[in-house]
């Protein structure tokens, strides 16, 4: 069973950074770059949110065997293990065959684009990864 | 009040950055923020009117689909970039207003979140 770390969540300087990955795994590096900056803003204790968007929803995709290259799924297992939020776009995933979350990783959310619009307070900050 | 830019730069039909874009502004608007979508480079195609996508490509168009941001969000269409690609104010959607470089400074200055799609 994993067990979340919330207290990421409410960091102690309320500041909450929000990162939006649009490519999919491997085709570009973009994926790893979110989770390198997101690892390290969980590290400094800011709240971390992912929204996976386009082809970002291919990330957390299961059972992923990359073989030579690190594999993004156990990579983004981590974040949400640290208490990273992490959602994906409920018009991409149907798009592209993903009905339910069944296909991914424990506590990955299909959702709404309005749910990113609801992130994007005055509290944080959005960084947006794609080509 | 929170604020967001969503800047488009590629072309309407070649990749599905242009329709995503228009998704986030209207939610962003929906929600209550204070939202406008930049135009900029091939991404000034998107706001050509009289687009056929959905008869002929069966893809939404995506003029007809940045209207819902008007009257609450602005559809700003970077200037030089229409002027580069031989473009007139004509050739565009009436929700679409012109910005120069200045201007556009000084609007993403004012924007708490900058969404380059």
């Amino acid at each position: 069973m994993r067990i979340k770390d919330t207290n990421n969540r409410k960091s102690s300087q309320g500041k909450v950074m929000v990162i939006v990955l649009s490519d999919g795994p491997y085709i570009s590096q973009y994926a790893d770059i979110g989770y390198n900056m997101a690892q390290k803003a969980l590290d400094l204790g800011y709240g971390v949110k992912i929204f996976l968007y386009m082809d970002g929803v291919h990330i957390p995709q299961k059972d992923q065997n990359p073989r030579t290259l690190p594999n993004i799924s156990q990579s983004f297992e981590e974040l949400i293990e640290k208490g990273c939020e992490i959602k994906a776009c409920i018009r991409c995933a149907a798009a592209r065959g993903y009905l339910d979350e069944s296909q991914f990783l424990e506590g990955v959310e299909i959702t709404s684009v309005y749910d990113l619009a609801e992130w994007m307070d005055e509290n944080s900050k959005v960084v947006m990864l794609g080509s | 009040m929170s604020s967001s830019l969503v800047i488009i730069d590629k072309a309407p039909y070649g990749h599905e950055n242009a329709l995503s874009g228009i998704y986030i502004a209207i939610a962003s608007l929906d929600r209550g923020m204070d939202s406008d979508v930049l135009l900029m480079g091939d991404g000034v195609y998107a706001a050509q009117k009289n687009q056929l996508a959905d008869e002929t490509l069966v893809y939404p168009s995506v003029s007809e689909l940045i209207y819902p941001i008007f009257p609450h969000g602005t559809l700003f269409v970077h200037l030089d970039s229409l002027t580069q690609r031989g473009m007139k104010y004509e050739d565009l959607v009436e929700i679409a207003e012109l910005i120069d470089g200045k201007t556009l400074y000084e609007l993403s200055k004012s924007k708490k979140h900058i969404i380059k799609i």
